[in-house]
């Protein structure tokens, strides 16, 4: 009787009283269950209609760690926006952050668990219930019989209180292989910090207070950790201070986006920016701007490295080099930093150090406008060991192909689209006798495995961040649904802890709680204690409700540098500058250039329609993967924009559109990651070439990470010709007044 | 006489006000805009464009009420690539107005020039007319693929075929806030009340929105920058986009 309304009650009592046929009246009326003319009597919390709620989270579009705001009218997410309390993007987002409605509403979102039928069959759809059930019956068997350790969990960079939870899991499993892997990760930054200046965090790097950035292929502006906030602290170097304008000078073999905003771009040769670092290093060495104690270590570690030593190799003149010292030098406080493909070599952390070693030079430590120190983050701790490099990765497919790999849960990350072909990772995988995969999409990982646990995505799932490379002080963000799962899809904690109690023994023991939400409270309930004396709450629950609604936490204090350099005594003797490359210079005269994309990110991105629809900003293409060439280079092999090229490189070759491209070395290609995909949804699948594919797998030494800029190829027409999709038509100004007022140039 | 001096002021100022209720106006600082397209997809979520597809995008049919336009300077190695974000500059002698055989676009009292999608009849003459060529036309009624259209913002109509459309300054925040205004008792809506979507995202601040007619307005003290200019100022639209010209000399 619960679903009759008014008018089919008085049909009821109309039947009744006529005193026939009323059970078959009644058998009708009670089908007309849908017709309610006010949909929600009772809607359910914060909704109503015709009013946007908005909901404090964090984004999970890049490792950043921005914090957002979303606006849901009737049950709905409608807007991201920047969160304007939160330390790290300050209320502004970026073009993915705010295309993360197009995962959620995706069409092409995994709605059910799915389960493999056979080997190389199709997926049927299971219930939660079985596929939960059986994986832990397996997880449960393999630790009764001592074999724990032949699970392994290969996550994304989760941070916060799901790193800590998928740990324990690990853990009370026996197993030591919980592995994170994210393409874009900086292994080698985060290994010449620890060289240099002995710290397992990144630092703080002062883009907003600086007076000169030197930034060698660091693309701050696009790509490199935390885009927003560098782009704040960018506004507010250029116009934010009156009439101290900070300047900002970009190194790099192919004008990234940072590097068309750059007041000079200087392209020198690929692999020897550490070399070039040295050179100015010498300048200020001999120039008598350092007066350190240690200054005679320092001169014989750069003696050798004289401008005119180098200008030949790094393509760069020697009154060049002794300017950027010199203006380096003048403008402080400055800061030099290195990313991106100058970090991506097989020489990176060498680079790195040597770029570094600038900032200790130049007395840039620790202090306004340089590079500040972050302290330990205090919440959770630092996940970063747990980051695989490449050569951690090798070891997993060396486990896997050998058969010590029994079951493999792959947790968001896409390895297969992520590492080379010459990786022969694929091969390894196929081999592991169970594979899950926790995702929202059918990525190319996915695709393989043999159990699917469909994902919340991050606006339907409990959670907290903490934001790397952090903000100075210590500070959490929480993670909370804004919208009720639209399908039958749960979240990576609440899988986890109902594993936990599936599989029993110590298991529930370790993880009591039984959702997420609880977990994260606990949890959260520590800092709460910890903040006590301090604190402006009376009890946990108003403290949890203020996070909820600010959607961060921070201890409410900024960041004092203390004035202390501190860095290890830096031999630079020892360094490997030189870059090596694959394939030799006569048959493979270009180096390939992968570029991660500003767009799609490592490749995430690429199954989101308004990423897809977004011009690259460097050359209004979409829709499609472009080879990037310098005018001069295309002239002489006749290759006009849009001829489709072959690349061969030593592993493999690729076909995509060439696009002449004026701000390139003419030995240098280039080609941007992200799309390339063979699954991953309608708007992803078979659209451009994913250039990680023809890398060869060598490997910088010092830091185990992939060299991904490190391989040459060489390339031919095909003769075949695509039409690039691209929003510009003439790219000159032609006299036009567009940048000027009328009158004033002409 | 006196009189026709009058219609003469009158005609003579399409806009057909002698001071607007509010001033609309942005500024955009090029010197801090970095070209990242945060404020393009900004744009198209708050106001429902719609994913047209790589093969509309082919045919030059895109929908992208704010793009940002590219312009190369100079030659390898020496070269410089500069922005301009590109949306409709709101212009207080609007070109797009006066051709209009319906009067669908009209300039009303904010000093906006405004698009009535039900009066459009599809002659595509304002966008001939437009020299910022940020007039955007339906060739087709576009479809989301569910669940998609969950997204959709309800404060924004869904255009059909056969209508122009055109960035609105975020006319629906306008309402918003003056009806918060209004509410609160207030005859005026305060400085930086009103964001548009592309403003509210930009990252390194580059976009300033606010009303003209307030001496203290941000974006009035903006446009008192000696930086400031319009684009194609020759042509005599009166845009109310004001952009400030990006720094090119360095010590």
């Amino acid at each position: 009787m619960t679903n009759i309304n008014r008018r089919d009650f008085l049909k009821l009592i109309g039947a009744g009283s006529v005193g026939t046929g009323a059970g078959v009246l009644y058998g009708e009326v009670t089908k007309q269950t849908v017709e309610l003319l006010i949909p929600q009597v009772i809607p359910p919390e914060d909704y109503s209609p015709g009013i946007a709620t908005w909901y404090n989270t964090t984004c999970g579009q890049c490792s950043a760690g921005c914090g957002i705001s979303v606006r849901t009218r009737e049950g709905r997410a409608k807007k991201i926006e920047g969160n304007p309390v939160h330390p790290v993007n300050q209320g502004r987002l970026c073009s993915m952050g705010q295309a993360g409605l197009n995962a959620l509403y995706n069409p092409d979102r995994i709605r059910r668990p799915l389960k493999r039928n056979a080997p190389g069959g199709s997926f049927t759809p299971i219930s939660w219930d079985e596929a939960l059930t059986t994986l832990g019956r397996r997880l449960g068997n393999l630790k009764i019989q001592g074999k724990g350790n032949q699970v392994t969990l290969l996550s994304d960079g989760v941070r916060g209180h799901l790193d800590k939870l998928f740990a324990t899991f690990m853990q009370e499993l026996g197993s030591d292989n919980y592995l994170q892997y994210d393409f874009a990760f900086p292994n080698a930054l985060y290994k010449a910090n620890k060289i240099l200046f002995d710290i397992d965090t990144l630092p703080y790097y002062d883009i907003k207070n600086t007076n000169y950035v030197l930034s060698f292929g660091a693309d701050y502006l696009g790509t490199w950790l935390s885009p927003v906030h560098y782009s704040l602290a960018y506004g507010h170097l250029r116009q934010g201070r009156g009439k101290r304008r900070g300047k900002c000078v970009q190194i790099e073999p192919r004008m990234s986006l940072t590097g068309a905003n750059a007041d000079e771009w200087i392209p020198a040769k690929p692999g020897t920016e550490g070399l070039l670092a040295m050179a100015i290093a010498n300048v200020i060495i001999s120039d008598d701007h350092y007066r350190g104690s240690d200054i005679d270590d320092w001169a014989s570690a750069v003696g050798s490295y004289s401008p005119s030593a180098v200008s030949g190799q790094t393509d760069i003149t020697e009154s060049e080099i002794k300017r950027i010292a010199n203006d380096f030098i003048r403008h402080r406080p400055a800061l030099a930093i290195a990313g991106d493909n100058i970090a991506s070599g097989t020489n990176a952390v060498s680079n790195i150090l040597a770029i570094n070693a600038l900032n200790y030079l130049a007395g840039n430590l620790n202090k306004e406008g340089g590079v500040i120190f972050n302290k330990k983050p205090s919440l959770v701790q630092s996940t970063q060991q747990r980051h695989a490099s490449y050569i951690d990765m090798m070891g997993l497919r060396d486990a896997m192909s050998t058969g010590q790999v029994d079951t493999l849960i792959v947790h968001n990350t896409n390895p297969v689209f992520n590492l080379p072909n010459s990786s022969r990772f694929k091969e390894a995988l196929t081999k592991v006798p169970y594979k899950v995969s926790l995702s929202s999409f059918m990525d190319e990982t996915t695709d393989l495995v043999d159990l699917v646990l469909p994902l919340n995505t991050y606006l339907e799932s409990w959670g907290d961040d903490i934001p790397e490379p952090g903000v100075g002080f210590t500070t959490a963000t929480v993670l909370q649904p804004v919208v009720t799962p639209i399908y039958d899809t749960r979240s990576s904690g609440d899988i986890i802890l109902t594993l936990a109690h599936q599989i029993g023994g110590e298991l529930p023991v370790a993880l009591p709680w039984t959702n997420m939400e609880d977990y994260l409270k606990a949890g959260w309930k520590e800092i709460y204690s910890g903040q006590i004396a301090n604190s402006a709450f009376n009890s946990f629950d108003q403290f949890w409700r203020k996070a909820l609604e600010s959607g961060v936490w921070g201890e409410n204090k900024t960041c004092v540098p203390d004035r202390k350099n501190k860095t290890k005594q830096v031999q630079l003797n020892n360094i490997t500058i030189a870059p090596e490359f694959s394939g030799d210079e006569k048959d493979f005269p270009f180096t390939l250039l992968p570029y991660i994309s500003q767009t799609f990110f490592d490749g995430k991105g690429a199954n989101l329609p308004w990423l897809q629809e977004l011009p690259d900003p460097m050359t209004s293409i979409v829709y499609n993967s472009w080879i990037e060439l310098n005018p001069a280079t295309a002239k002489k092999l006749g290759i006009k924009e849009g001829d489709l090229i072959n690349v061969q490189s030593k592993e493999g070759s690729l076909q995509a559109p060439a696009f002449i491209f004026p701000a390139i070395r003419p030995d240098v290609i280039a080609i941007p990651i992200g799309q390339g995909h063979t699954q991953y949804g309608r708007y992803a699948k078979n659209r451009g070439v994913n250039p990680i594919n023809i890398l060869e797998s060598i490997v910088d030494d010092a830091s185990n990470a992939l060299a991904w800029s490190s391989t040459r190829v060489k390339i031919s027409k095909t003769g075949k010709h695509i039409d690039l999709v691209k929003t510009s038509g003439v790219t000159r100004t032609l006299g036009r007044q567009i940048f000027d007022k009328p009158g004033k140039h002409s | 006489m006196a009189k026709i001096t009058d219609k003469i002021k009158e005609y003579t100022r399409p806009g057909y006000y002698e001071k607007f209720d509010y001033h609309w106006t942005m500024s955009i600082d090029l010197d801090r805009c970095t070209g990242c397209g945060a404020c393009v997809v900004a744009c198209q979520a708050e106001n429902n464009l719609p994913i047209v597809g790589e093969k509309r995008f082919k045919e030059r049919r895109e929908m992208k009420w704010l793009r940002i336009e590219r312009y190369w300077e100079g030659e390898y190695p020496n070269l410089k690539l500069k922005f301009l974000p590109m949306l409709c500059q709101q212009c207080d002698q609007a070109p797009c107005e006066t051709p209009c055989p319906v009067a669908a676009t009209y300039h009303n009292q904010d000093g906006l020039n405004t698009q009535i999608y039900n009066r459009c009849i599809g002659t595509r003459t304002c966008a001939v007319y437009c020299p910022y060529e940020v007039r955007y036309f339906n060739w087709f009624t576009y479809t989301w693929d569910e669940p998609l259209e969950q997204q959709l913002n309800p404060d924004v109509t869904v255009r059909e075929k056969g209508v122009m459309e055109k960035c609105t300054f975020c006319v629906q925040r306008i309402r918003m806030a003056k009806d918060k205004a209004k509410d609160d008792n207030r005859r005026r809506v305060k400085d930086g009340e009103v964001t548009p979507a592309c403003v509210q995202s930009c990252a390194s601040e580059a976009m300033q929105f606010g009303d003209l007619n307030d001496p203290n307005s941000k974006v009035s003290k903006m446009t008192k920058n000696k930086r400031a200019y319009h684009v194609l100022e020759e042509l005599n639209t009166k845009p109310s986009v004001v952009y400030l010209q990006k720094v090119e000399k360095h010590d």
